[in-house]
């Protein structure tokens, strides 16, 4: 998937899960006040489903934003194909 | 040293602290061992020694004397990060006194507390600039805004001429006030001195035997207490270090992270034992060596069944922001421990229990619990009639209640007022009250707070609706967010006026709305009915899906 794919794949996810209007890439969980503790694990739950993947501990903390988030994803989908 | 103490300072077991000041404690540690790792924060991947983050803090020191009036209150809208632990040891290397601002807060909320605590300057996190754009142009005069990302900006001194021209700062002279939720819906501002961190500090740093070796894991907020007190004064106090996370992102990796940066030790709020449990997250068992709570009543059976399932001992205290943090604490090592009970004084201080006349109660009556030490702060800002109140004949009074055992050890009961505790937060109803009182369709309403499996409680307000007015829940619950923060934000507004059984909201002879009776009718009514959307979020369910 290109970025703008997943973008668009994750959006759908994560304005149902954390219930905003619109995620793009400007949101990040500062600005967000609807991205708190509980949400962020929904959404990490949500998005595993989403791509049949699953998010590790080590990582869960650093996706505090649309972009990280985005480009852990498209990584972590590349590196399943090359797999 | 001779300090000169409050009343309410003042104790029968008097304390000598080795350290006058923050600058004093970094400073000797950055000294003994410069190389020490002191913060570490796995989101940026950014570490520091004693000796790296003290040269940032006076550097920061300088740079805030270039930019803020001598002495003067500034606040600090930033989140775990160095960029807040640079101000804010600058600001207190310099004397000047900090105000920890929630990022989450709305706009009118930090707007009030910037106002009240005259901050002249506010630091703060680049990607708020949205939100804070409108109160930078309403106070533009009055108060400077300015967007802090990154430590690495501060320009290059010589610290030790930096260092050499600091101002002598007391260990009585304010380093923090702590916002907390009031009575009359306004948050009231707690004034802490140097004195009152360093304190707490020491009395936690002996009561867990922490040494240079203890590594805590930072994952409550910086802009509480709990995260400045507990996670960054007790561990600096003792030279160990601290690995720092952002509150809501770090509760899925909690394992992960104690295991990857060999936390010994780490301070959270029974809220986020119940989430671990309750999403069925896997640590190794025994890798902690404890785990501090309080903030909000610990359920005995969420703590044994914690310490069956992952092997740590919970180490359940009492405290208030007014106490720096803590005031008592179950004894270190576990087998000391009364499971159920918050523990004994610290050196640091003395508590008692007292009845509504301000007369001591023997060991096993319930009564107030009040604390007297050098870890009590100063009093609140501008309040004096609070002030009178709650810091009187020489002892600050919790407004929590409970009992002494004929062992000492102290048990929390809980509150006479309606202090609602969401995760660790406290709301006093009035807060919403206010508010909702604001909507032009709202006649009157009241607000309580009601049991959450996970967060402990949650809000729901009544609402009676003015004749002929139509609005919905939906579109109240969305002004609400237009003027409060998220975690203060009802989870359910129940409008009486389309209940069968309630015409008014219950009220005593003289008018006061009784809450009490409200948890009653919730209870009764809406927790006991078949509504199954009610008992989702009530109980919690819909947390883990």
């Amino acid at each position: 998937m290109t970025i703008q794919e997943l973008y668009s794949a994750v959006s759908q996810v994560a304005e149902q899960v954390l219930q905003i209007p619109k995620f793009d890439d400007s949101t990040n969980m500062i600005s967000t006040p609807a991205w708190d503790s509980l949400k962020h694990v929904q959404l990490l739950s949500a998005i595993e489903r989403e791509f049949g993947i699953e998010i590790s501990g080590d990582d869960a903390f650093r996706l505090t934003s649309a972009d990280r988030l985005i480009q852990y994803l498209h990584e972590k989908l590349q590196a399943e194909v090359r797999e | 040293m001779t300090v000169s103490l409050l009343p309410h300072q003042q104790s029968e077991r008097p304390i000598e602290l080795p350290y006058s000041n923050f600058l004093d404690l970094l400073r000797t540690h950055a000294e003994i061992a410069p190389a020490r790792e002191f913060l570490i924060f796995p989101e940026s991947g950014r570490k520091y020694s004693y000796r790296q983050f003290f040269e940032i803090a006076v550097a920061a020191a300088d740079w805030l004397g270039n930019i803020a009036p001598k002495q003067s209150t500034i606040g600090v809208v930033l989140r775990n990060t160095p960029e807040f632990l640079a101000i804010y040891f600058g600001a207190v290397f310099r004397g000047m006194t900090v105000v920890p601002v929630n990022p989450d807060l709305a706009a009118p909320e930090i707007r009030f507390i910037v106002e009240n605590s005259e901050s002249t300057t506010v630091f703060y996190d680049p990607a708020l600039k949205a939100k804070l754009a409108g109160l930078e142009s309403d106070m533009f005069s009055a108060v400077r805004f300015l967007p802090f990302g990154d430590v690495a900006d501060l320009a290059k001194i010589d610290v030790a001429a930096v260092e050499a021209r600091l101002p002598q700062v007391e260990p009585t002279t304010p380093a923090a006030i702590i916002y907390t939720s009031g009575t009359t819906g306004y948050p009231k501002g707690v004034i802490l001195s140097h004195m009152n961190f360093l304190a707490d500090g020491k009395g936690m740093s002996e009561w867990f035997q922490f040494t240079s070796d203890t590594r805590s894991l930072c994952i409550l907020p910086l802009f509480h207490n709990n995260g400045l007190v507990v996670s960054l004064a007790t561990t600096l106090y003792m030279g160990g270090s601290i690995v720092m996370v952002d509150p809501k992102s770090s509760l899925r990796s909690f394992w992960a992270l104690v295991e990857r940066y060999n936390a010994t030790f780490t301070s959270v709020m029974p809220s986020i034992l119940a989430a671990i449990l309750a999403f069925g997250f896997e640590g190794r068992p025994g890798l902690l060596k404890g785990i501090i709570c309080g903030g909000q009543l610990l359920p005995l059976s969420l703590a044994e069944k914690f310490e069956a399932r992952f092997g740590v001992p919970i180490f359940e205290g009492f405290g208030s922001t007014e106490a720096s943090s803590y005031s008592c604490f179950n004894p270190h090592p576990a087998e000391k421990r009364k499971l159920g009970s918050v523990g004994k004084v610290l050196s640091v201080c003395e508590m008692k229990v007292v009845d509504d006349a301000d007369v001591e109660v023997p060991d096993g009556t319930e009564g107030e619990l009040c604390i007297r030490g050098i870890n009590v702060a100063i009093g609140y800002l501008k309040l004096p009639e609070l002030q009178k109140l709650r810091f009187r004949n020489g002892w600050y009074h919790s407004g929590d209640y409970g009992y002494r055992d004929s062992d000492g050890f102290y048990y929390f009961r809980g509150r006479k007022d309606d202090l609602i505790v969401k995760g660790g937060e406290k709301i006093y109803p009035a807060e919403v009250e206010n508010v909702l009182s604001l909507h032009p369709n709202v006649a009157e309403s009241a607000v309580i707070g009601v049991d959450d499996a996970i967060l402990g409680q949650e809000i729901c307000a009544f609402v009676k609706l003015k004749d002929n007015a139509a609005s919905t829940e939906k579109e109240l619950l969305s002004y609400c967010a237009e003027s409060l923060a998220r975690f203060k934000q009802p989870k359910r507004i129940v409008i009486i006026n389309r209940l069968d059984d309630m015409l008014d909201l219950p009220k005593g002879p003289t008018k006061k709305i009784l809450h009490r009776e409200l948890r009653d009718y919730y209870q009764r009514r809406i927790l006991n009915s078949e509504d199954p959307e009610g008992l989702k979020w009530v109980l919690g369910t819909q947390g883990p899906g």
